[in-house]
C-alpha cells in the first residue's frame, strides 16, 4: 500500500511537472505568435489602404485617359493642339529623367568634415537615400543632378558624381516636401545624428527658389536597351 | 500520516485539474479572435488588388489605342512635325524608364538566412543597406535599368525592408528579393561578386544568388496617376 501511495504520488508530481514546463512555453510561444499576427494585421491593414489609394488613383487616370481618347476620335483637336500635346509629354519625360532645369521649393544641405574623418561616397550616398525616402522631386550635389541610374563613388579623397569629380565643401539640393525631407534627415539615430559624431559641419535651409540643374544629355546611357511594348 | 498524504494529493489534483483548465483555455482563447479578422482583412486586401491588376490592364489597353490614335494622326496627317515629336517622345519615355525594356544583364536573388545561428538574429536578416548598397554598385557599375522584384528604380526608389518583406514603390513584396539589371554582365556580375557586404551576407547563411543573363525584361515604371501630378511643383528653367 504505501509503496502504491508513493509510485502515484511520484506519477503526479512528474505529470505536473512536465504540465507546468508545458504551459510555460505555451504561453511564450502565445506572446510570440501574438505580436506576430498584431504585427500582421497592421501589416495588413497598411498594405490595404495603399491598395485602395492606388485602385483610387487609377480609376481617376482612367477617366482622364478615357477624355482623351474620345476628344482624338472626335477629331476636335486641330494639328497645333496636337502638337501642343505632344510637346508637353515630351517635356514631362524630360523633368521625370533628370534632363531639364528646375526650380521649387526643398532644401539646401551643406556638409563638410569638421574633424578627423572625411566625408566620403557612402555618406553623402546614404543622406541621398534618406531624401528618397520622402518623395524628393530633384537632387543634386555640388549642382551634378542625381538621376535613377546616378552613381556616386570614392576618388582618392573626394567623391565622384556622374563621372565628375566633387570637392568638398558638398551643397546637396533638394526639391520636394521641405517639412518631410528635414524630419527624415533630423530622426533620432539618423543620419544627421551620425554625422554629429563624425564631427561633420553641417547645415539645412529651406528654400523657396532652389534650382537644380539638369544632367549632360550624353550622361543617360540607353545604348543596351530594347524598348519592350 | 494517512491524512496529511491525503491532504497534499488533494492539493496537487487541485492544481493540476487549474492548470489542464488554464492550458485548455489559452489555447481556445488564443487562436480564432485574431485569426478571423486577419482573414478578413487579408480577403479584401486580395480584391483590392485583383481590381487593382484589371485596372492596370485598362490603363495599358487604353494606353496602347491612344498611342494608335497619335500614330494614326501622324500617319493620316503626314505631318512632319507631328511623327518627329512623336519620335522623341519614344525616345524620351525609354530615357525616363517610363518604357518597359530589354537586354542582357544580371538577376540577384536575396533571401534571409533559413535558420539562425548563435549570433544577433540582425545577422541573419538582410537590412535595407544591403539592398541599397547593391543598387549603388549597380549604378557605379553602367547599370541602364534595374528593377527590384519587378518595380523599375527610378530617382526617388529607395527599398525598404519591412519585417520578412520589402516595399519598392509603395508596393509589398515577399522574399526573395530580386534585382535585376541591364547592362554589361561580366563587369557587373564581377562588381556585385567582388562586394564585401555580399561576402559577409553569404557569411551568415543569407542567400545571394548572382547570375548573367542574356535577356531580362524590366517593366516600365509604374504609375498610377498622370505623370504630370509627380511634377507638381516643379517649374522649368531655360
Amino acid at each position: 500500500m504505501k509503496v502504491f501511495k508513493t509510485i502515484s504520488l511520484t506519477a503526479v508530481c512528474l505529470v505536473m511537472g512536465i504540465i507546468v514546463a508545458w504551459q510555460y512555453r505555451s504561453v511564450k510561444m502565445n506572446q510570440v505568435l501574438a505580436q506576430y499576427e498584431k504585427k500582421s494585421v497592421s501589416e495588413i491593414i497598411e498594405e490595404l489602404l495603399v491598395e485602395k489609394n492606388n485602385n483610387e488613383n487609377l480609376k481617376q487616370r482612367l477617366q482622364e485617359l478615357q477624355r482623351e481618347v474620345d476628344t482624338f476620335k472626335s477629331g476636335e483637336m486641330d494639328v497645333k493642339e496636337n502638337i501642343e500635346a505632344l510637346e508637353q509629354q515630351v517635356l514631362a519625360a524630360r523633368i521625370k529623367a533628370g534632363l531639364e532645369t528646375v526650380k521649387g521649393s526643398g532644401l539646401i544641405i551643406t556638409i563638410e568634415a569638421g574633424g578627423l574623418k572625411t566625408v566620403e561616397d557612402r555618406h553623402i550616398e546614404e543622406l541621398i537615400n534618406e531624401l528618397k525616402a520622402s518623395d524628393v522631386q530633384a537632387i543634386s550635389v555640388n549642382d551634378e543632378r542625381i538621376v535613377a541610374m546616378s552613381e556616386i563613388r570614392k576618388a582618392g579623397d573626394y567623391i565622384m558624381v556622374n563621372g565628375n569629380q566633387l570637392v568638398p565643401p558638398y551643397t546637396i539640393k533638394a526639391i520636394g516636401h521641405a517639412d518631410n525631407m528635414e524630419r527624415s534627415l533630423k530622426l533620432l539615430g539618423g543620419v544627421l545624428e551620425k554625422f554629429q559624431i563624425y564631427e561633420f559641419k553641417t547645415s539645412i535651409k529651406k528654400d523657396d527658389n532652389v534650382v537644380i540643374p539638369a544632367v549632360r544629355e550624353e550622361y543617360i546611357k540607353i545604348d543596351r536597351l530594347t524598348p519592350v511594348q | 500520516m494517512n491524512r496529511g498524504i491525503r491532504a497534499i494529493t488533494f492539493l496537487l489534483f487541485f492544481i493540476f485539474g487549474l492548470l489542464i483548465n488554464l492550458q485548455f483555455k489559452g489555447i481556445i482563447m488564443a487562436q480564432p479572435k485574431n485569426g478571423a479578422s486577419a482573414k478578413e482583412l487579408a480577403a479584401q486586401l486580395e480584391l483590392e488588388k485583383s481590381e487593382n491588376a484589371k485596372l492596370m490592364e485598362q490603363l495599358a489597353n487604353l494606353e496602347a489605342e491612344r498611342d494608335m490614335l497619335w500614330k494614326n494622326i501622324g500617319d493620316t496627317l503626314n505631318n512632319q512635325q507631328i511623327n518627329e515629336l512623336l519620335k522623341k517622345k519614344d525616345y524620351e519615355y525609354l530615357r525616363a524608364g517610363l518604357t518597359s525594356v530589354s537586354g542582357s544583364g544580371i538577376v540577384i536573388t536575396m533571401e534571409d538566412a533559413p535558420a539562425k545561428g548563435e549570433l544577433d538574429i540582425e545577422d541573419y536578416i538582410i537590412h535595407d543597406n544591403n539592398v541599397n548598397d547593391i543598387l549603388d554598385e549597380l549604378k557605379a557599375n553602367g547599370a541602364q535599368a534595374i528593377s527590384v522584384n519587378g518595380e523599375r528604380v527610378v530617382l526617388n526608389t529607395r527599398p525598404v525592408c519591412a519585417g520578412p518583406t520589402i516595399i519598392v514603390n509603395d508596393s509589398r513584396y515577399p522574399p526573395p528579393y530580386v534585382i535585376q539589371a541591364i547592362g554589361d554582365p561580366d563587369v557587373l556580375y564581377d562588381a556585385i561578386e567582388s562586394m564585401p557586404q555580399v561576402a559577409l551576407m553569404r557569411l551568415t547563411n543569407i542567400r545571394v544568388d548572382v547570375e548573367k543573363q542574356e535577356e531580362i525584361i524590366i517593366s516600365k515604371y509604374r504609375m498610377y496617376s498622370a505623370l504630370e501630378n509627380s511634377l507638381k511643383g516643379l517649374e522649368v528653367v531655360k
